[in-house]
């Protein structure tokens, strides 16, 4: 009975949020330089009779801006939670397994090295992203103990070689155009966000959550030891590469087109948590649709605060880390 | 079981709802396009070797360069511009010259350019830096006339002259200003043909120690004008940043900085680890200034640059004077201002 009633509350809780999370896309939807009204919107999505400017410039750039801010927030905050459950740390994110630095350096050679067209630099983060897992878990086999650390340390590395490599790649890059390309692809914007960006990377996106939404149950086994896992039936190791490999998906698929978006992977989540007071997948639903309304809120503030558009890292590092000062306050 | 995945699909639901919404809402524009044929148009090729074709006079313009809204008002058009690159304070030209434009909206940066921004001006032509190349293509398929340029040397500055003129209907203001460059260009070159070269060091803005390398404009700036850059053996097309040792090697005859230093004359004539060089000691130090524009870029007023360090490095056959009354000369003709020609310095 009383395990049915905190699920209730669960539920609730998920349908305030994504009443929450409709309401502030609607709001981010109407604000930006180019002024369309509600009505507007209302009419487009009722297929009346609008200015045509108005039509082209809310179907290719302000809903497909809006609804790449959710998707990013979801996608980053769900993965972020999903790998603080397996990794059995509250603090990890995407980068832990090196995935950050690996899209970073997909992105740094893109714009250091070749062309520098924004469909190589996502392609080649995309790309960055994933080597960088792959390259993780290939490491991990070195060893015959297959364990969490196996996994972080194994990150520690790659990232740290993909971050020396990023760093040669911007020693010599020219200083006025690649090296400030490289430094602001790493702030992370959905300026550039436009339709067909968003259709690309949507499969890999959907399917990245779809496998999360299918190993849901094993997610949660992971985060016990795993001779408890073992011991429920459960091949620990394969099931935690499967679950990596979603949420790397995932998370390349964001960051190709984004950049690096900081701190979103920990609050979003951490956030669910306090509300639920539980770790199970709706918590990890509920911290997506956190996740999803701090960056439609930074991203709306990025493109309305000043007249040139704001990186969006720093609008989230600006909530993020406050927001860990409170976490701390409460480790006693 | 059944409850969460109810709950989950819920969200996925939500999702397919919004991609499907989307993908109907985006068929529905690709109906609406339709061009009117016009009679007279041009075709002009800009620095993405994309072809823009200008069926209609252009009334009103966006320009997210400063080296092309600098241009617009040479051309006559600053009454055309209806939005600009951020920070137009910044550049004292537009105050001098046009200061209707520090009221306009702005429309971002070249790192980050506001596409919204730009066309809620709804404007006919819009003039970005071909580094925009992204928001140049986005630009383009919501409809607007986009030329991106790229002034990096004379040669392409003189083309982007040539392509705004032409598609703004002023390429007769355009060809004069090129004309006007050229002639002092070769006035220069008879004036310097037989005197002997100085070498030149260059300091750049934010650090007295980056300068020059060979393949960037300032080179050619420092050749046209009769002297040699001491850096001209590092191949580079950026700013380079070198050592003391270095620069005590490199011994030379003038050291000139360019505008907006971080640093001031003074710093350079006192800095201990400068004393040997010979610029020094003959308190041969320069500054160029910084109240106008800045000369030292591939600028429409680039030409200036060029001419005041013919003034700096060969006083004997054209002198500080001169510059004064050339560069007054060229602000009255293009930009209808006369400039104090006092507070030039060098």
């Amino acid at each position: 009975m009383i395990k049915k009633s905190s699920n209730n509350n669960t539920y609730v809780q998920i349908y305030i949020g994504l009443l929450v999370m409709v309401i502030s896309l609607i709001i981010s939807i109407s604000i930006g330089r180019y002024p369309i009204s509600i009505k507007e919107i209302a009419k487009i999505v009722l297929g009346k009779e609008v200015s045509e400017l108005t039509q082209r410039v809310f179907l290719t750039l302000r809903l497909p801006r809006t609804l790449m801010a959710l998707l990013a927030g979801a996608g980053l905050s769900i993965s972020g939670s999903v790998y603080q459950t397996i990794f059995k740390n509250p603090l990890a994110t995407p980068d832990i397994i090196g995935i950050s630095s690996g899209a970073n350096l997909g992105a740094a050679v893109a714009i250091g090295l070749l062309s520098g067209r924004p469909i190589t630099v996502a392609i080649l983060a995309f790309i960055g992203g994933l080597l960088a897992v792959f390259g993780a878990l290939g490491l991990t086999r070195i060893t015959k103990n297959i364990g969490v650390t196996t996994f972080i340390l194994a990150g520690i590395v790659i990232g740290s070689i993909s971050q020396g490599l990023i760093m040669l790649i911007k020693f010599t890059a020219d200083p006025e155009r690649q090296l400030a390309s490289i430094e602001y692809w790493s702030m992370g914007s959905l300026a550039s966000v436009t339709d067909s960006k968003l259709l690309s990377i949507l499969p890999f996106f959907l399917l990245g959550i779809m496998g999360l939404y299918l190993l849901r149950w094993k997610i949660n086994i992971l985060s016990l030891s795993d001779q408890e896992g073992s011991s429920l039936g459960i091949r620990v190791n394969r099931i935690r590469i499967s679950v990596i490999i979603s949420a790397t998906l995932v998370v390349a698929s964001v960051v190709s087109v984004t950049g690096l978006i900081s701190f979103i992977g920990l609050i979003g989540p951490h956030i669910a948590r306090i509300i639920t007071k539980k770790n199970d997948f709706n918590t990890a639903i509920l911290g997506g649709i956190s996740g999803a309304i701090i960056i439609i809120i930074a991203d709306t503030l990025a493109r309305s605060l000043s007249s040139s558009e704001i990186p969006i890292s720093i609008l989230t590092t600006f909530i993020g880390a406050p927001f860990l000062a409170y976490l701390m306050r409460k480790i006693r | 079981m059944y409850k969460i995945c109810k709950g989950s699909m819920k969200l996925i639901l939500v999702l397919i709802l919004i991609i499907a919404l989307l993908g109907t809402a985006c068929s529905k524009t690709a109906q609406n396009d339709e061009q009117i044929e016009k009679p007279t148009s041009m075709v002009i090729k800009d620095h993405l070797g994309r072809e823009i074709e200008i069926d209609k006079p252009v009334e009103t313009i966006v320009s997210g360069y400063y080296i092309t809204t600098s241009l617009l008002i040479a051309l006559g058009l600053k009454d055309n511009i209806v939005g600009l690159e951020s920070k137009p304070e910044m550049r004292p030209i537009y105050s001098l010259a046009a200061p209707e434009l520090l009221d306009l909206p702005s429309v971002g940066t070249l790192k980050e350019f506001n596409i919204e921004a730009t066309v809620a001006l709804n404007p006919d032509l819009i003039i970005v830096s071909s580094r925009l190349k992204d928001s140049v293509e986005t630009m383009e398929k919501l409809g607007f006339k986009v030329i991106a340029v790229n002034p990096e040397d004379e040669q392409l500055l003189n083309e982007t002259i040539l392509m705004v003129g032409k598609a703004t209907n002023r390429t007769e203001v355009a060809e004069k200003l090129i004309e006007y460059n050229n002639n002092k260009a070769n006035m220069i070159k008879d004036l310097v043909k037989d005197k002997e070269r100085k070498d030149v060091y260059l300091g750049g803005n934010s650090n007295f120690l980056l300068t020059a390398s060979s393949k960037m404009y300032q080179n050619s700036l420092i050749e046209l004008a009769g002297g040699r850059n001491v850096a001209e053996d590092i191949d580079d097309t950026y700013w380079a940043e070198i050592s003391y040792e270095q620069l005590i090697i490199y011994n030379p005859d003038i050291i000139v900085g360019v505008p907006s230093t971080t640093y001031t004359k003074e710093d350079v004539l006192t800095d201990s680890r400068l004393v040997s060089l010979d610029a020094v000691k003959n308190k041969d130090v320069y500054f160029m200034p910084a109240n106008l524009e800045n000369w030292d870029s591939p600028i429409p007023s680039g030409i200036l640059g060029s001419l005041w360090m013919t003034s700096v490095l060969h006083e004997d056959v054209y002198s500080f004077d001169e510059f004064k009354e050339d560069a007054f000369e060229f602000y009255k003709e293009f930009y209808n201002i006369e400039i104090d020609k006092d507070e030039l310095s060098k």
